[in-house]
């Protein structure tokens, strides 16, 4: 997909992933953060969670993935806003649900640069918001 | 099994946490460049088929190289959990603000990606401390926001990002 082809506004497709005990574990592995919420679910009920939960690296990761699925393989997520409401618990399910709110040429750092506005919002099983974030994809023009 | 963070938190009053407004760090370097395999073993948590983090042939004709997810950042500077010279690791600037608080939870995070971070490069950190809010009081417990600003450079110089987070800390509602 080029930044030409993309239509303001558009929905992108939902999509569901499910996290087990693996993946949390995996989380803390892959990104060295090791506070203990991340891997231990004693210490996690400690503090008031259900169990262990996915962090901040994991879900901009999941956003990334959504934003640069539809952008293609030349697009780059060159900024990204989270704010954190809820947490991805081990055997919930994180499910993404995006659309294209604007694009625009962005001119500032001298370079003319495509970018591709988008909306992403990550909901847990119970339909709870848990991640709302907005995105900026840079993509190639022309043909 | 009770998990002891204590080594990296510094604890003080709200009065204290003000001082500490504005202040900057040294550069904190990544011990080792960035690897295809940290690269790959987070794109597979992820479940991420972007060609950029699998495919070399693909990643360097596009990018120069395997692309490091953006994502994976802040994971590429932390410490590892364990050093050979017995000394703890350095913990994030954020978690350095004296505060009464005994928890950590992240609130948000707003991140700009200037340029691609690959595969072998060296990456370091400077962190400043925003701004800390009054105590609030949350469904998770009492406590202050921290926001800190992280600028990241690779070792030639050029800044690759720049990420403000607010993290809160907190006394766990229950706790004493």
């Amino acid at each position: 997909m080029t930044w030409d082809d993309v239509s303001v506004p558009a929905q992108l497709p939902e999509v569901v992933d499910q996290i087990s005990y693996e993946r949390v574990v995996m989380n803390a592995a892959t990104t060295w953060d090791y506070v203990p919420w991340h891997y231990n679910p004693q210490y996690a009920k400690d503090h008031g969670h259900p169990t262990i939960f996915v962090n901040t690296m994991h879900l901009a990761g999941f956003i990334d993935r959504i934003a640069t699925d539809f952008g293609g393989p030349y697009s780059r997520v060159v900024r990204r806003k989270v704010s954190l409401l809820g947490s991805i618990y081990a055997g919930d399910s994180m499910v993404a649900r995006g659309r294209v709110i604007g694009k625009r040429i962005d001119t500032a750092g001298g370079a003319r640069r495509y970018l591709v506005d988008l909306e992403v919002s990550i909901f847990n099983q119970h339909d709870e918001l848990c991640c709302p974030a907005e995105v900026a994809v840079e993509l190639t023009s022309g043909p | 099994m009770t998990a002891d963070l204590s080594y990296e938190f510094a604890f003080g009053t709200y009065e204290d946490a003000l001082q500490m407004v504005g202040a900057r760090t040294e550069p904190r370097f990544a011990g080792t460049a960035v690897s295809g395999a940290r690269i790959q073993h987070f794109a597979s948590m992820v479940r991420d088929p972007n060609p950029g983090y699998w495919d070399a042939e693909f990643a360097k004709s596009v990018w120069g190289g395997l692309v490091a997810p953006p994502a994976l950042l802040t994971g590429l500077l932390m410490p590892p959990p364990w050093v050979p010279n017995g000394q703890p690791p350095t913990a994030s600037i954020s978690v350095r603000v004296p505060l009464p608080g005994t928890a950590i939870i992240n609130a948000s995070n707003d991140a700009e990606y200037l340029t691609p971070v690959l595969e072998g490069d060296i990456l370091s950190v400077v962190e400043e401390v925003v701004a800390v809010s009054p105590e609030k009081k949350t469904r998770l417990g009492s406590g202050h926001f921290i926001e800190t600003l992280e600028t990241y450079y690779r070792d030639d110089g050029a800044i690759v990002a720049t990420c403000t987070n607010t993290l809160f800390r907190f006394t766990p509602a229950g706790a004493r």
